[in-house]
């Protein structure tokens, strides 16, 4: 059974959340999603929580994608998206703790400012390490907390609140990544040590 | 720092709006009077907690992390250093708003140099 709460949180955030998160956010961001996301391959791509389609925008056309989200709201918000993207996204419901993808199905994994937000984020990454194949990569775009004073007070602070309404401000998804047993390969900060890109690969 | 017009002037608004609005508000809150280091840790808290609160606005035009992180550090940064001002003197009201904008200017050039140090790929040993 998924996370009923976890579901909820994000199903209350589906009407609003690109009016949050579409423009500001989005346009900054998509030189850096262009160019991770270009790194897709031809064979099964699993893309972790869609939310509401704002990263197909920065997909390379013509993948075979299957895209899992918590929440049927978010979902249906992506529905135009889905359909507009010249390529295949198989979008399901589903919880990443719970899914029901055979061991080693997929190629590469992708995730976009996700583990900020999944409850059990080493559980989670330990559930993509397994759907993954041997040697295959994970590669996540995403933000965490900093190692900084300053950056890493204000950033606790702010998720007292944040995690509320939407994410942590201050995961450490590296050493999450690691915990769940991947190799890092790549770290690349893109703003200070908070917004970055990770690169990762099962080993065999 | 983004070197696209928009969001290089995006930032700079932001932060010297929140440096300034912080400022402003340690002139409505501190006066000549009050002990400097409780000041100083009141609006910074407060200072934080309106930068935050503005960042919600500026994020939809500018942007999240890159938004929130240098807008917090200036309210911090004009409430401690407006505050410990006003409780060694009193200040007029513009000066207040003014100097709480060059905080906020001050604090975003750190956070560009800061990101221009850390951008890039981390070195394998410290992963």
């Amino acid at each position: 059974m998924p996370d009923v709460i976890t579901q909820a949180k994000w199903d209350k955030a589906a009407p609003s959340f690109d009016i949050m998160a579409s423009k500001g956010a989005e346009e900054r961001w998509l030189p850096a999603k262009r160019e991770l996301f270009s790194h897709m391959g031809d064979g099964k791509i699993l893309f972790l929580a869609l939310g509401t389609g704002l990263d197909i925008a920065a997909f390379p056309t013509g993948r075979n994608i299957t895209a899992i989200d918590i929440s049927p709201k978010m979902l249906e918000v992506a529905a135009d998206r889905i359909e507009g993207y010249d390529g295949s996204i198989d979008a399901r419901v589903m919880d990443v703790h719970e899914m029901d993808f055979e061991d080693d199905s997929f190629d590469q994994i992708y995730t976009s400012c996700t583990f900020c937000s999944v409850p059990n984020p080493v559980a989670g990454l330990k559930a993509l390490k397994r759907v993954l194949k041997a040697d295959g990569v994970l590669r996540m775009f995403e933000h965490t907390g900093s190692n900084f004073y300053p950056f890493k007070l204000m950033m606790t602070l702010m998720t007292q609140i944040s995690r509320k309404l939407g994410p942590d401000m201050n995961r450490t998804t590296v050493a999450n990544v690691k915990a769940a047993g991947f190799e890092v390969t790549e770290v690349n900060n893109l703003f200070l040590d908070v917004v970055k890109t990770i690169q990762a690969r099962k080993a065999p | 720092m983004d070197h696209r017009l928009y969001f290089v002037l995006g930032d700079l608004f932001a932060n010297l709006l929140a440096g300034a609005i912080v400022g402003l508000l340690c002139w409505l809150i501190v006066s000549p009077g009050w002990n400097m280091f409780v000041a100083m840790i009141v609006m910074m808290m407060i200072g934080m907690l309106i930068a935050t609160v503005l960042w919600i606005p500026c994020s939809v035009l500018f942007g999240a992390m890159e938004v929130m992180v240098p807008m917090m550090l200036s309210g911090m940064v004009s409430g401690m250093v407006i505050s410990m001002s006003l409780a060694m003197e009193q200040l007029s009201a513009a000066t207040c708003f003014s100097f709480g904008a060059i905080c906020g200017l001050a604090s975003i050039v750190v956070v560009w140099v800061l990101n221009s140090a850390m951008r890039g790929t981390e070195p394998v040993r410290w992963r």
